[in-house]
């Protein structure tokens, strides 16, 4: 009795992969496709963001729905909460599923490769959005990101502008292990060295901390940072939560009037802080075209049109003025 | 006598009637229809044309490319040919491949045999591009008939998810153990992280950073696995040498192996500069069975040995169920609490080797919260959180709930935060049923 319970599972299991195959094996094949007998859909896209929690990717995911359904696709939509090997065992969920395509945002440029792999293996294309794969030999058919070292210019020209030709002391809130954010603070500080080079009110990088991207890691390195630091002028922050994260520590330290913070990413509660006047300005990405581009680029791969490969969108800068003009916003 | 040893059982393994029940209503609602690619499939579908299309019909074959697919394409072509039709070219390829093959035909094309993805191409571009090339004027594209089955019950899909459990059942298998002594093992999740770094580092500091032999790749995963063992070990050791809670030793462990790993790794994940690292996680040479699912069902059949026919075993049940009158009838408490523990290590150890095989990389960030879910899968599989009682294949059941869960809410885009939902849910019901059945046994 105890052995056959225990079996048991097993001996399901295997009936059920000898019904797989023989299924497969003897089922008739029959008449095709016409125009007349027009299937539903034409296939599932499938995508997998970072997380959903940073709305950023769900903004994405919203549009790749409505461009998806517009174009008679199906969409599925998992969210791998940061872990690479979540990841990974989705898009071996999806090739099981046998969905059209898959977009991807890497959790992990290198770790996600090899599941990559596994998609070109089985002929799904791989499209990537905002962050890129880069492991060695994964296919990507097409990226769509944004310009994230002209958005880091347009930060450094917004920093420029807020200090208003002084020049003065600044603090970096960066996110190293994100390649994007590297790029941010590469562009920022081509615009400032550039600056420096001419002007007379020199603008000096004081500092680099980890903000690691969220509140409380902006909060706590910025506190520190003004306490190191009693003539600090002004900060850029990589991102919208470490900028609201500085805030909140400028704001304790009460010198929330002389300190200017310039954030990345335009987030709704980014843009509202910029309307509050707590964040001066935004580089702001756009997360809807990124959503609707990449359907296209979908699409045309399925159509077997050609495309260029690599997409990148400009950032815009979001100021008070576009804030006050923005609907969104109370 | 008889009959109570089956109420046991059923009490025992009632997790698997979950098991099944939880299968038949995710295969309900996967049911999808699915386009055949065997090539039994294909030689059907060749028939079909043959006896549609006339007999000296051109024929362009157009497949997507991937796994097992030019050999349909060329079980097709073959037939086809056979039968005397004429097979103008054979594309295996992108969409960008059938519509530049569209494009090169100079007589007037018949017909199309296509396999399900391209089918939608077909039926999308073939109008559009008949009015450029006038010879897809009057061309019929022909795919294999579709059957119902439901995406879970595919044979890929089931390898998935026990692929997909392997890491944390092969670790529920230490925590199992180190439960049923009435203790609790919290530092697992970041010796996966932690064995995963040592692992990619031992390889390159032995291989000088470049192409790391066999050898080399055997030592990395022995440093790795040893490593982990020795940490278990040390934990084992202050939780019977100081008598402090095993709780809040590995709760320390935790945040030390976690932190080591990204010291060691410098917060960056280490690749492995050698493909082959990546068959123990992704490759699969035993009857189409990936090799991590061999060896979790290998290790499941040891340790169930282990648990059942030796004395470790009846030490182990002893020490959980009552310490003091174990200690008296000559258990020796202290070394069953060391090995546990050290088990326990050497299996998350392992399961971090397995996961840096998977990502053929050494990742600090792996294993975040996985303690979580080798916890939940031994609770889940009607292991007693109180010690003393639990069984190893239940634990592999519970494992497989879990897994099964995550898979199909994965299939039917259950939205995430709605998942965690649910296995919550899971968690509790299972604790109460483990309540339950714990009140029965006592009023029996």
């Amino acid at each position: 009795m105890k052995e056959t319970l225990t079996l048991l599972p097993a001996i399901l299991l295997t009936t059920w992969l000898g019904c797989g195959g023989n299924q497969e094996a003897t089922e008739p094949a029959n008449t095709g496709v016409n125009g007349e007998n027009a299937e539903k859909t034409k296939g599932i896209i499938a995508y997998t963001p970072q997380t959903l929690s940073n709305p950023f990717f769900s903004v994405i995911g919203d549009h790749i729905r409505a461009e998806a359904e517009k174009n008679g696709y199906e969409i599925l939509i998992v969210d791998p909460d940061y872990d690479v090997k979540k990841q990974s065992d989705q898009i071996d969920d999806f090739i099981a599923k046998n969905v059209t395509a898959i977009v991807l945002v890497p959790c992990d440029r290198l770790s996600v490769g090899p599941a990559v792999k596994a998609a070109n293996k089985a002929g799904i294309p791989v499209f990537t959005v905002d962050a890129k794969c880069a492991a060695e030999g994964a296919e990507i058919a097409g990226h769509v990101g944004t310009d994230n070292f002209q958005g880091g210019e347009l930060a450094g020209k917004a920093m420029i502008d807020a200090l208003g030709g002084k020049g003065g002391k600044v603090l970096i809130l960066d996110l190293k292990r994100a390649h994007s954010c590297v790029l941010r603070v590469d562009g920022f500080k081509k615009v400032i060295n550039a600056h420096n080079k001419e002007a007379v009110g020199k603008i000096e990088i004081v500092s680099e901390l980890d903000g690691n991207g969220d509140r409380t890691k902006g909060y706590q390195s910025t506190a520190d940072a003004l306490q190191a630091h009693e003539d600090l002028d002004a900060i850029f922050a990589i991102n919208d939560p470490s900028a609201l994260g500085a805030y909140t520590a400028v704001k304790e330290a009460k010198r929330e009037a002389k300190i200017k913070i310039i954030g990345f990413d335009g987030q709704l509660d980014g843009k509202q802080a910029i309307k509050d006047g707590k964040i001066y300005a935004d580089p702001i990405q756009h997360p809807d075209k990124m959503g609707k581009q990449i359907v296209q680029l979908v699409v045309k791969y399925q159509a077997g049109e050609s495309f260029e490969p690599e997409t990148l969108i400009p950032a815009t800068l979001y100021t008070k003025a576009e804030a006050d003009q923005d609907p969104e916003l109370k | 006598m008889k009959n109570l040893d089956n109420g046991k059982l059923l009490s025992d393994y009632g997790n698997v009637l979950v098991l099944l029940l939880l299968c038949v209503v995710i295969s309900v609602v996967t049911l999808e229809e699915q386009s055949p690619r065997s090539t039994a499939a294909a030689e059907n579908l060749a028939a079909i044309i043959v006896g549609g299309a006339g007999k000296d019909a051109n024929i362009l074959i157009l497949v997507r490319r991937g796994e097992g697919q030019q050999e349909f394409a060329n079980t097709l072509k073959n037939t086809l040919s056979k039968a005397g039709l004429n097979v103008t070219d054979t594309v295996v390829g992108t969409p960008a491949d059938a519509r530049a093959a569209l494009g090169k035909q100079t007589e007037a094309l018949d017909v199309i045999a296509t396999d399900e993805h391209m089918a939608a191409f077909c039926l999308e571009q073939l109008p559009k591009l008949a009015k450029k090339y006038p010879t897809l004027a009057n061309t019929t594209a022909y795919q294999p008939k579709k059957h119902l089955w439901p995406n879970f019950l595919k044979k890929e899909n089931l390898l998935n998810v026990l692929k997909q459990i392997s890491v944390v059942a092969i670790i529920a298998i230490g925590m199992t153990m180190v439960i049923i002594t009435a203790g609790i093992d919290l530092s697992v999740g970041s010796l996966i992280a932690f064995s995963g770094v040592i692992t990619a580092l031992s390889i390159q500091q032995l291989s000088g950073g470049a192409d790391p032999t066999t050898g080399h790749l055997l030592l990395g995963c022995a440093a790795g696995i040893i490593v982990c063992a020795l940490i278990g070990m040390g934990t084992g050791g202050l939780v019977t040498l100081f008598n402090i809670p095993a709780f809040i030793v590995t709760l320390g462990v935790m945040f030390i192996a976690k932190g080591l790993a990204f010291i060691f790794s410098q917060s960056a994940p280490i690749p492995i500069a050698n493909e082959g690292f990546a068959w123990l996680g992704r490759g699969s040479d035993l009857i189409g069975l990936p090799n991590s699912v061999v060896l979790m069902l290998l290790l499941y059949g040891i340790a169930h040995v282990i648990m059942t026919h030796t004395s470790i075993g009846r030490y182990i049940y002893a020490v959980g169920g009552n310490p003091e009158a174990a200690r008296l009838s000559g258990v020796p408490v202290k070394w069953v609490l060391v090995f546990v523990y050290t088990l326990c290590g050497l299996l998350a150890g392992l399961g971090g080797v397995m996961e840096a095989s998977l990502h053929i990389t050494g990742d600090p960030k792996s294993g975040t919260l996985v303690e979580l879910q080798v916890i939940a899968a031994v609770v889940v599989g009607g292991t007693s959180l109180a010690g003393g009682q639990g069984k190893i294949f239940g634990t592999l059941v519970g494992a497989l709930i879990i897994g099964v869960i995550r898979n199909g809410m994965n299939l039917t885009g259950v939205e995430a935060h709605m998942q965690s939902v649910v296995y919550g849910v899971v968690i509790l019901i299972a604790v109460m049923v483990d309540q339950l059945k714990n009140r029965a046994q006592k009023t029996n």
